[in-house]
């Protein structure tokens, strides 16, 4: 097979035609995909791949307690180190004078918007801090991640609380959760020296508050679900009560996602802990997310919307082409460096910047999307057609979409 | 569900109280530009829009700052604490120190951020000044408001400044070295308790109750509007030149689009829902028949009045005191945004 490129409409198709650039991602038939639809794309994706994570973790932890309780003190510890060592203070808008772990709900309160879970900071204060989600893209990926992302806040409220001079402890709890069923997340910092209650273990982090008279409920009809970077009447940029200001530029650079934040890493910490062995743990993972990739595709009509999608022409069949497609669609989203050394009705080779792909410096990040894009190419094209790594430079992931027979498969 | 956060909340009261009928302290470290050089003068007089070049040693000056619309991007107290030396007390360090690189090539100027050197607590309330009379080496029975003196609290130096964010006749900051902190604290501590205060160690209080109630601002308040349309525009020198001039002299020429009134919530909506941008985000919107002609920029409580305080900024000469209006479906008064 020879590495051709097939003929592919330039993507400067138009220059000079007097229309008006703007900001998009580009399938390799041209369809353009605004910023915000990749944003909302990269994220949605990211999250059913870290569904699919989370559930190879339930396999290799399988009692709920244990497993959530080893995410909660990873995911607390790590955070704990960055906040530690990594401080930001202006970024966050956070001032000399606060003292404590309050402080830790405008990371918070920032790094929601940046991951599109948009809703409303309810409460901002020493003894009590209340934030409440209307959208949540992670949803999905099942309670314990709520339990694990409300620990590393209370890992980077404690690292915060560290660096300035002594204040009062908040004890951050996730008292509703949409990953539960609720119709908005909510998180409730409470110092116990005003709300007095039992200590209870990290992963017990999960209400209800003492102070839920308080709690503002957001109605229906009020909930929102753009994030402030891309509603009107926040003139398009996030800004929160101490007036940090950020618009929506560098969010898909800067997007983490639940799999490299946390449940990737929570599954090398149960090969540390002997839950598991890596070989075993690997294995898992394969199985599920080839799974899970099968199960995107199952269906004729899910096929079809994503050749519409894709604006994939009706003279490309069924091919390796068209998973290409979606690769490249979710590469750019993600704003991964990648080159194409072979686009034909044979085989598709891209080079992808490893870097780039391990998001937060996850580098298993890349092999779970390997594992996912392998099941993805079974049913969006056909079983004979696989995706797998080849001869990769260093630093790269060159993978190669082809047909490939395997008795073992 | 829906409890007022300020007006149950007897702890907020009783620090609030101990400001307004005796006296409080916290801990207030902003961020400080120290600003020095043969330039520094002229300097700070072009980045700001109040007059700076009449500060005296020893004296303290308010102003904003503004980017080249005539926007406020700060708000700021500037001291001057030596001919060519100032201090320039800010929350937003970082973009400050920017926005004086950007500014600074054709001064002989340096300008560095010196915020990890030194604490600050504010001291407030009426029994301030005997609480600063017993702790100093010397006193502050001539200490005007905003004048500073250096002084002795124990071992250590302190910068004494009268000024605060209260509202309070006596108020008194002290900045000391961060080293010194904890012993500064103890000293202050002690003595405030002596005198019947308390330590105030609510954010909500000290950042939002207290200077709301005289009418201050706190940062986000002051996002994106000019000085005309927050009545900030009184000590503007148009005499000389400054940064995002010319943006607001059309201002001045055609007058704001907005203004910032206060309002209250009336009193049997104890417990609602209206949210404010002071925790973020666009604030309730304010509709006067069908049309949004503002939104809520601030809502707290005045502990004095007993009232649901706050904010709007809204189109200009739209809404009027006394004016009842809805928010979110709750009655509210359009009031002066002050209520000491």
């Amino acid at each position: 097979m020879g590495k051709k490129i097939d003929g592919r409409i330039p993507q400067n198709s138009g220059d000079g035609a007097g229309f008006k650039q703007y900001n998009a991602v580009q399938s390799p038939w041209n369809k353009l995909m605004s910023y915000q639809d990749a944003l909302h794309y990269a994220s949605r994706f990211e999250s059913v791949l870290s569904a699919a994570v989370a559930q190879a973790y339930r396999i290799i932890i399988p009692d709920y307690a244990t497993r959530a309780s080893e995410m909660c003190k990873e995911a607390y510890g790590r955070l704990l180190y960055t906040g530690m060592n990594y401080p930001n203070d202006d970024g966050f808008g956070i001032h000399p004078f606060m003292c404590g772990s309050y402080p830790g709900a405008l990371i918070g309160d920032k790094g929601d918007d940046a991951l599109l879970m948009c809703g409303r900071c309810q409460d901002f204060g020493t003894y009590r801090c209340e934030k409440e989600l209307d959208v949540c893209d992670w949803d999905i990926c099942g309670s314990e991640l709520c339990r694990a992302t409300t620990m590393s806040l209370q890992g980077q409220a404690d690292a915060t609380a560290s660096r300035h001079r002594k204040g009062h402890k908040l004890d951050y709890m996730m008292v509703e959760a949409k990953g539960c069923g609720d119709r908005h997340c909510r998180i409730i910092a409470e110092n116990r020296e005003k709300y007095p209650a039992p200590d209870h273990e990290l992963w017990e982090s999960f209400g209800p508050a003492v102070s839920d008279d308080y709690k503002k409920y957001t109605e229906e009809e009020d909930c929102v679900s753009e994030s402030m970077m891309f509603r009107e009447e926040c003139n398009y940029r996030f800004v929160n009560g101490t007036n940090n200001e950020t618009d929506s530029s560098n969010q898909m650079v800067n997007l983490s996602t639940a799999a490299s934040l946390y449940l990737l890493p929570a599954i090398d910490n149960a090969v540390k802990l002997e839950y598991t062995t890596a070989e075993n743990a690997e294995w898992i993972k394969r199985c599920v997310l080839e799974a899970a990739g099968k199960a995107m595709f199952g269906e004729r009509y899910a096929i079809k919307a994503c050749r519409e999608w894709l604006g994939v022409p009706d003279s490309i069949g069924e091919d390796g082409r068209v998973l290409g497609g979606v690769i490249e669609m979710l590469l750019q989203s993600l704003v991964c460096g990648y080159e194409i050394e072979a686009f034909n009705k044979d085989e598709v080779i891209y080079v992808i910047n490893r870097g780039d792909l391990a998001i937060t410096g996850t580098q298993s990040l890349c092999e779970a999307h390997l594992y996912m894009w392998n099941g993805m190419v079974k049913t969006l094209v056909n079983a004979m057609w696989s995706v797998w790594e080849e001869d990769s430079p260093k630093g790269k992931m060159r993978i190669k979409i082809g047909k490939k027979i395997d008795k073992f498969m | 569900m829906n409890k007022n956060i300020f007006a149950h909340d007897e702890w907020k009261r009783s620090e609030h109280m101990a400001v307004r009928e005796c006296v409080g302290y916290y801990l207030f470290t902003h961020q400080i530009m120290e600003v020095t050089g043969p330039d520094a003068c002229r300097f700070l007089d072009y980045m700001y829009p109040n007059n700076i070049a009449s500060l005296a040693v020893g004296r303290d000056r308010y102003t904003t700052m503004l980017n080249d619309d005539g926007e406020i991007i700060d708000d700021v107290v500037i001291m001057r604490l030596e001919e060519d030396k100032y201090w320039v007390s800010t929350l937003y360090g970082t973009q400050a120190d920017d926005w004086f690189y950007f500014h600074s090539e054709d001064y002989d100027v340096d300008a560095s951020e010196i915020t990890d050197e030194w604490h600050m607590f504010a001291v407030q309330g009426p029994k301030s000044k005997d609480v600063m009379n017993s702790i100093l080496e010397g006193n502050v029975d001539d200490l005007k408001f905003f004048m500073h003196k250096w002084d002795k609290l124990g071992e250590a130096e302190v910068l004494v400044n009268r000024g605060g964010f209260t509202g309070e006749k006596f108020g008194y900051e002290v900045y000391c070295n961060a080293d010194d902190a904890d012993a500064v604290q103890d000293a202050i501590d002690a003595a405030v308790k002596a005198a019947g205060g308390k330590e105030v160690t609510e954010f909500q209080v000290f950042a939002w109750t207290l200077p709301t109630e005289a009418g201050f601002y706190y940062m986000r308040d002051l996002g994106h509007t000019n000085p005309f349309e927050v009545g900030l525009e009184k000590n503007i020198n148009w005499d000389k030149d400054f940064v995002g001039k010319a943006a607001l002299e059309k201002v001045r020429e055609n007058g704001p689009a907005r203004e910032m009134v206060g309002f209250e919530v009336c009193d049997e909506c104890e417990d609602f829902y209206i949210t404010s941008k002071q925790y973020g985000g666009p604030g309730e919107p304010v509709y006067i028949d069908g049309e949004e002609i503002g939104r809520v920029s601030k809502l707290v409580y005045s502990y004095v009045k007993n009232v649901n305080n706050g904010y709007i900024l809204a189109k200009k000469d739209e809404l009027h005191i006394g004016d009842k209006i809805k928010i979110h479906g709750y009655d509210c008064v359009i009031t002066e945004k002050k209520w000491l």
